[in-house]
């Protein structure tokens, strides 16, 4: 049962960790407090019957090290756009080739 | 991206080409768009809505341009252009060319419809990118109905709608053109009621949409659209479940309205 909930709490962790270094923003805070939970109580089960702790304390670490980019992106992170000068062009050229094929278009008619 | 544009756009449909009280040109609507995972929220996207006005060599249509990209800081990982873009008569919103440009982390697909009112048909365009780089074409043309509109038009088009006179729980189904296939759309009106938006709180009417036949909008009452109850009707918020998730579209800023 310890083993089982220490791997739980691993894979939470790595996944807070990818989601807190993708931009997801406080969604990362979902498997993060999940890992925590699951570490603690496998620290607990672990500390019981005299086990090893290492490993609960690599998905604490992990956790810590999510929870802390998770919050600065959320901190930190704005929502911009970079309008760049392709996309700028794009627009232009498109509105330029609707002119040229709608120019015979008679909305009179 | 695409079912969120889609999302927001099948929320609007007419069934007729009635006179233009609601669109002027130079109006400018900015949104945010979020996906939320168990009430938590993440910006992922800019929506903007645009109007402008465009000289031909006869006449003076509306531009109506929608664009979607992603945050800066998504980017690296997922990036999103898209251009959606209809050319309409000012007076009836009639469309006469629809374009659209999707660029969605690495996909690649352009969609241009010209409209022909008098034989009820549209000359269709098609290219996308390959796998390999390369590109394919495709012509077609296809006969619609009277009343079908393309999915930009349609956005405008409800805004002219006078939802006033509508009463409580009432339906209509629409037809959109999209992806060379016309699908009904089905909104319902389920009241008004008054939320907090970046502009500042705002009387709307809260409408249900729903596709039929397709799942690409999940559920019956699950898709959401508030307008102001004003003479704008601006759409200032929108929730909707798609294949992926729910997501939600929130005004930012609204300038150059007619009214």
């Amino acid at each position: 049962m310890r083993l089982i909930i220490t791997i739980a709490a691993i894979l939470a962790a790595i996944i807070g960790l990818a989601l807190s270094i993708l931009p997801f923003g406080s969604i990362a805070l979902i498997p993060i407090i999940l890992a925590f939970i699951l570490g603690f109580i496998a620290f607990k089960m672990a500390q019981k019957e005299g086990k090893n702790t290492k490993l609960v304390k690599v998905v604490f670490l992990i956790t810590i090290v999510g929870l802390a980019i998770s919050i600065y992106r959320t901190i930190f992170d704005e929502n911009v756009v970079e309008d760049d000068i392709e996309t700028i062009n794009r627009d232009k050229a498109s509105e330029e080739d609707a002119i040229e094929e709608l120019e015979d278009l008679d909305i009179d008619e | 991206m695409k079912p969120f544009i889609l999302a927001l756009v099948l929320l609007f449909s007419a069934s007729s080409f009635s006179q233009n009280k609601t669109i002027a040109a130079g109006e400018k609507l900015t949104f945010t768009a979020s996906y939320n995972m168990s009430g938590l929220l993440t910006d992922f996207a800019q929506v903007t809505m645009e109007t402008s006005a465009i000289k031909t060599k006869k006449s003076t249509l509306l531009r109506l341009k929608c664009k979607a990209r992603t945050f800066s800081k998504w980017d690296n990982f997922f990036k999103i252009n898209d251009l959606y873009e209809s050319y309409v008569n000012p007076q009836t919103l009639t469309p006469y060319l629809y374009k659209r440009e999707i660029n969605e982390g690495g996909y690649y697909k352009f969609m241009k419809y010209t409209f022909n009112h008098k034989t009820n048909s549209i000359k269709s365009y098609k290219k996308k990118r390959r796998s390999n780089g390369t590109y394919w074409e495709e012509n077609k043309n296809l006969s619609i109905g009277g009343a079908t509109r393309d999915i930009v038009t349609t956005i405008y088009h409800i805004r002219n709608l006078d939802i006033d006179k509508a009463p409580v729980g009432s339906s209509d189904t629409f037809t959109v053109v999209f992806d060379n296939k016309e699908s009904k759309v089905r909104i319902k009106l389920l009241g008004k009621e008054t939320i907090r938006t970046d502009i500042g709180a705002k009387e709307c009417y809260k409408l249900a949409i729903s596709l039929d036949g397709s799942d690409l909008l999940k559920g019956t009452n699950d898709n959401i659209l508030w307008l102001t109850a004003d003479a704008n009707k601006i759409p200032v918020y929108a929730t909707f479940k798609v294949a992926v998730g729910n997501g939600e579209l929130r005004i930012n800023s609204a300038t150059g309205l007619k009214h």
